[in-house]
């Protein structure tokens, strides 16, 4: 970040970048793609429904636990910023747009789930293509490049999956396998990430935080 | 003679660009300043990634200089220090954007 050559734009994307880089979203995230390795297993037990919502409370443990990571470790080590206002509509309208996409996938998968329409792999390349358009606003919005990798290889995961399957006979669609590597190198980065930025910006003392300037 | 000409006009121009953000981790603080409405110490130190002394010898110029403004407060019980442009300092950074554009600009190639 401390690159001798500035400009006011790229100091607009550091800044704003410097906010989220801190590696728990990335954690947080590869708990939703490890639903997609372990829900089979569970499924011919549970059922669909069941299989996924058992997620829901560790979602919650884990949301907890990364929000006193936060709290405790990240927030002292970021500082506060308030964005300029090009920023702030940026980021509210990332807000909107993410909100009525989620209903308008909400809807639309409720439907697919009462009333099958079209073939798996159709409803497949449908789903993969919501994955594709979130990460992508979502990297847009936010600046955060390996989204779009992300979403890529959340997407691709179903037909490298498929293909497992198909080729090798890999047990569920090769959804354990794939997804359960795409999970993993999601961890590994936000940890990565966490580690880095932990250890990057040491937490600074009371003298520092209350810095008086022309008086101190 | 021409070019001489031109030159000496070139540095007649320079020496009204403002010296208190001509330094280059100034500079860099201004840059930073300019695209947020207000951060604090940590992130400012984050973002430029300055030394806490180097950092407060520079806004303290720049506060001196009127171009920065700081607001004291706790949180958690802890001191906190936010720090914007005043409405001086974000003119001064866009008239020296402008002076540095239009002097670089000029130059004979």
């Amino acid at each position: 970040m401390n690159n001798n050559e500035i400009s006011v734009k790229e100091a607009d994307r550091q800044v704003y970048r410097a906010y989220f880089d801190n590696g728990l979203v990335d954690i947080f995230l590869s708990s939703f793609v490890l639903i997609w390795a372990v829900a089979p297993y569970l499924s011919a037990r549970l059922g669909d429904f069941l299989s996924s919502a058992i997620f829901l409370p560790v979602w919650a443990v884990l949301y907890l636990v990364l929000l006193w990571v936060h709290k405790a470790y990240v927030r002292p080590r970021t500082g506060t910023v308030k964005f300029g206002i090009s920023r702030r509509k940026k980021l509210s309208a990332f807000t909107w747009i993410m909100l009525a996409l989620n209903v308008i996938f909400m809807i639309l998968g409720l439907v697919a789930f009462s009333n099958p329409v079209g073939s798996g792999y159709t409803r497949m390349l449908a789903f993969v293509l919501m994955l594709l358009v979130s990460f992508s606003l979502a990297g847009f919005f936010l600046d955060v490049t390996r989204f779009y990798i992300y979403g890529m290889l959340w997407g691709g995961g179903f037909f490298v999956g498929e293909w497992l399957y198909q080729t090798y006979g890999f047990s569920h669609h090769g959804y354990p396998v794939v997804f359960g590597t795409i999970s993993a190198i999601i961890f590994l980065v936000g940890i990565y990430k966490l580690l880095t930025f932990l250890r990057r910006n040491p937490l600074p003392g009371d003298d520092q935080l209350g810095w008086e300037g022309n008086n101190g | 003679m021409a070019d001489k000409h031109e030159m000496d006009l070139q540095e007649g121009f320079l020496e009204e660009i403002d010296p208190l953000i001509h330094s280059p981790a100034r500079l860099r603080v201004m840059t930073y300043l300019y695209v947020v409405d207000s951060l604090d110490f940590v992130y400012l130190k984050r973002v430029t990634g300055m030394s806490w002394g180097n950092l407060s010898t520079h806004l303290t110029k720049l506060e001196e200089g009127g171009y920065v403004k700081l607001s004291k407060s706790f949180e958690d019980k802890k001191p906190k220090t936010m720090i914007e442009l005043t409405l001086d300092g974000r003119n001064a950074f866009r008239r020296y954007k402008d002076d540095m554009q239009e002097a670089l600009g000029n130059l004979p190639d």
